[in-house]
């Protein structure tokens, strides 16, 4: 595969090459010290040196809220709502985010095939870069190294003088294409390592979580965690939705939507007659921390955790993924040595 | 089919949300389509003996309070509490936390004993309140879903999860991020994280959730860099009457 | 894991729109339970099995699910038992023949008939777990040569909450199954079985190699069961039980039924009970 190199003064001219064919979604500054994803509008605005986005390009395919059909109540008929495919580039996507939506694809395609998720995701094309570790990411740990580039149609590694820029697809040649770049010849300089690992791969989680079930981590995280189900909506791999009815005001019409939610919400495993099945904050914390690297897992063989560290990041109360897990590991490990 | 009659009432509050209801200028025709306004002291004169859903603003703060929200309770099908006073008894019950005769010396000096008054109480420590607005004042697009719930004669639903989801719903920054210290992880949503989208933090006047983890939240708060005080007094601004035997 | 950054979706559907059906009959089981006829369009079957569910939904109300009652033998529409215990059940409580609600489905695994066939079906229902049973049952009775014995064990809270209750008195004069009631509270009028359902275990004469159980009913009666069951030496293997509760969307997206690793409303809700052991959250 050829290497090019796209010098850091050329960056602003490739994203204009890649504008001139599809729209392009980039990462962008969003507050004082924050990265969001946006349509981008002016080349120079979009930024490839970040940690991580608010939100991953999931929000584009599997929208937060999202109108499935709006009804007319005077008639009682429905009209559903265009599902548009996104038809367009999405730039600057770190490894850990693509596996992401590679996951959401196996959960929206396996059993019944969603059409909402899977036709507003077929045409997208990625064109991914390298990122820096910081203090979160421990997407090393799962099986996702920095510079990553499977899946992607172009990938852009981070050097010294700019990016080392390659295709992988037809696809991402075809979006090269016109755009005119000296070969690349020089060394890749070894990645940067990441700041935290879980230190044992997923069969030996898998080993580990069966005997973490009863394990005094929930409680004590518990203690410390407020419910708020940020960990939850910052998840790349979190697809779990609620749908409600909303009646215009004029009460003669409305629509039904879905919206993200999440299992560490209280509120999620409410049933009719107010049953709340999943009632201890433990128990939520058990089954979301379960879901990213059992449940799913056993099936799949794969954790279901990216690595990226939004969770973490983002929990006003700093609770963390990887410190939970390596907990589990600890004690498991101890107690096999006291058993033995 | 008639349509619903509406009361409107107030008790200890600045009447921010009743003013709210007539800033409806888009709505307030379709409003008033769907419903007979019959009692409303903030824009009508009399009163009726019979109410199919009562909007009542306000804490209950004096004895006559008391009586008068007996009066509307007995009357009225439905009772809608509107914003924070009416629901967890908001500001008001900030005095709660002193000893009453001291509050009422302080605001009334020598001539206390000719103002009776009690603990700011929300509506449902005295009676039965069906529904909620929430919010300090009350929002309006709540109160639009309760209303359009009400007049199609379903429950509307309470949303029960803190503001925190509705601020990742929009992606916003965190504004603990800006250094903020934030109540939203613990107040309950419905107001679309309107404080913290123009950045400003949450000051929890929507009421906690249910179940809160108010340990943890304090926790967060010092954490963040209160003083264990001021993280208290934070707490108190909008949810003293919820605070009551929580562990400081 | 796919490298392909591209997924084909042809193959894919319309998961969360409903098809408008009527209701075209509608009887008052109880002051809280009503039995709905509901027929599809152009009179289409719904496909079900026994023990399936549908997701019924009325507009500006919202989407349920619900248990279709009827039997698959029974053919042209098909029925739904609702308990009135929220807001869109509220509202159906008042709608009229001839209206129209939409309907998903049929959603779940069912029962798996085939490991009922020619055993002894024993069926347990406590409540309004009556009601997905009933669509076994009479699958069994429209089928009589398939199965062996076919025993019935039902419990309510009171004489007065009794469900079907034209049906009951059927399968108690019908020589071809063995019918057992009960009641916690009976009336002054109730002259049947009073006792918790487990109390009609200890007395059933059951081939115990032949027999095949299959359980529903509310939370608290499943536990309770189950010890009646293995104290009169039913075999785990041969214990099935339905779980009707939590689901949402359906189709295994939404997240909200799913009890440790298993979809209710995918691997569910009808479980075989040495599968239903290791989901800790379960029972």
């Amino acid at each position: 595969m050829v290497q090019y190199l796209l010098e850091d003064s050329r960056v602003v001219d490739f994203v204009s090459h890649l504008q001139a064919c599809k729209t392009v979604y980039a990462p962008h500054r969003k507050g004082t010290s924050s990265f969001a994803f946006a349509p981008v509008d002016d080349p120079t605005a979009v930024v490839l040196d970040y940690n991580r986005t608010l939100h991953s390009v999931k929000k584009y395919f599997l929208p937060p809220t999202e109108t499935l059909l709006s009804f007319d109540l005077r008639t009682n008929e429905f009209t559903e709502s265009e599902i548009v495919p996104c038809d367009a580039v999405f730039l600057g996507v770190h490894s850990y985010d693509l596996r992401a939506v590679h996951k959401l694809d196996h959960n929206f395609r396996q059993e019944n095939p969603e059409k909402n998720y899977l036709r507003r995701r077929e045409e997208a094309a990625f064109v991914g870069v390298s990122f820096e570790p910081d203090a979160f990411h421990f997407s090393g740990s799962v099986g996702i190294g920095s510079r990553d580039s499977s899946g992607f149609d172009v990938f852009l590694t981070r050097i010294a003088a700019g990016y080392i820029l390659t295709a992988h697809t037809p696809v991402g040649q075809e979006l090269v294409d016109g755009f005119v770049m000296p070969e690349y010849t020089g060394d890749l300089p070894v990645p940067p390592g990441f700041k935290q690992h879980i230190y044992v791969p997923q069969d030996k989680l898998s080993e580990v979580f069966e005997h973490s079930y009863r394990n005094d981590v929930w409680l004590e995280t518990a203690e410390k965690c407020v419910g708020c189900g940020t960990c939850n909506l910052v998840c790349p791999t979190c697809y779990c939705f609620n749908v409600e009815d909303t009646v215009e005001i004029t009460i003669d019409g409305g629509s039904r939507a879905r919206t993200w939610d999440g299992c560490m919400l209280r509120s999620f495993t409410e049933v009719a007659g107010g049953e709340v099945f999943r009632e201890e904050s433990a128990a939520r914390q058990r089954h979301r921390v379960y879901r990213k690297f059992k449940y799913i897992s056993d099936r799949t063989g794969e954790p279901w955790c990216v690595g990226c560290g939004r969770c973490n990041q983002a929990c006003t109360a700093g609770i963390s993924i990887v410190s939970i897990v390596n907990r589990l590991v600890n004690d498991y490990d101890r107690e096999v040595v006291e058993t033995a | 089919m008639a349509k619903p009659r509406v009361g409107i009432f107030d008790f200890t509050g600045c009447e921010g949300c009743e003013l709210n209801q007539l800033n409806f200028e888009d709505q307030l025709l379709d409003i008033l389509g769907h419903v007979d306004i019959v009692e409303w002291r903030e824009a009508m004169d009399g009163q009726v003996d019979e109410l199919d859903i009562a909007f009542v603003e306000g804490s209950l703060s004096t004895p006559e309070c008391i009586t008068r929200i007996h009066e509307i309770r007995r009357k009225s099908k439905v009772l809608v509490a509107l914003g924070a006073c009416a629901v967890q008894g908001g500001v008001n019950a900030m005095k709660n936390t002193r000893p009453i005769e001291e509050v009422r010396e302080e605001v009334y000096g020598d001539q206390k004993y000719l103002f009776p008054t009690l603990p700011a109480l929300p509506l449902s420590a005295v009676v039965k309140v069906d529904f909620a607005v929430r919010g300090c004042p009350m929002t309006q697009i709540e109160f639009l879903k309760v209303f359009t719930s009400l007049v199609m004669g379903k429950a509307p639903i309470e949303p029960d999860s803190a503001v925190c989801v509705e601020c990742k719903l929009k992606e916003n920054e965190c504004v603990v991020d800006k250094g903020m210290i934030c109540l939203g992880p613990i107040t309950r949503m419905g107001c679309g994280a309107r404080c913290p989208t123009f950045g400003q933090y949450c000051n929890g006047c929507r009421g906690l959730v249910s179940a809160p983890n108010i340990e943890g939240m304090q926790e967060i708060l010092v954490e963040k860099g209160l003083a264990m005080d001021e993280a208290w007094k934070r707490l108190q601004l909008y949810n003293a009457n919820q605070l009551e035997g929580v562990q400081r | 894991m796919t490298n392909a950054s591209r997924t084909p979706s042809a193959e894919s559907r319309d998961l969360y729109l409903p098809v408008m059906a009527a209701i075209t009959d509608i009887r008052k089981m109880t002051e809280f339970e009503t039995l709905y006829e509901i027929t599809l369009p152009g009179g289409a079957e719904l496909g079900h099995q026994p023990g399936q569910f549908v997701e019924v939904s009325l507009f500006g109300m919202g989407e349920a699910p619900f248990s279709v009652s009827s039997s698959p033998t029974r053919k042209g529409s098909f029925e739904m038992g609702v308990r009135r215990v929220g807001m869109l059940t509220d509202v159906m409580d008042r709608m009229q023949l001839g209206e129209k609600i939409g309907v998903r489905g049929p959603f779940g695994n069912g029962v798996p008939v085939e490991k009922f066939k020619g055993k002894d079906v024993l069926i347990v229902a406590g409540g309004i777990g009556l009601v997905p049973m009933r669509s076994m049952i009479n699958y069994v009775l429209d089928n009589r040569g398939d199965f062996d014995r076919l025993i019935i064990c039902y419990g309510a809270r009171s004489d007065g909450e009794l469900l079907f209750t034209d049906e009951l008195k059927m399968w108690a004069d019908d020589p071809r199954v063995e019918f057992h009631v009960t009641v916690d509270h009976g009336s002054t009028a109730w002259t049947g079985h009073t006792g918790v359902i487990t109390t009609l275990i200890p007395g059933l004469d059951l081939d115990m190699p032949q027999t095949r159980v299959l359980v529903c009913g509310p939370p608290v009666m499943y536990r309770f069961v189950l010890l009646a069951l293995r104290s009169k030496g039913v075999a785990e293997e041969n214990i099935y039980m339905s779980l009707e509760r939590r689901m949402k969307c359906g189709v295994g997206k939404c997240g909200h039924c799913q009890i440790n690793s298993s979809y209710v409303c995918q691997d569910g809700p009808v479980y075989h009970y040495p599968d239903l052991k290791g989901l800790q959250e379960a029972l």
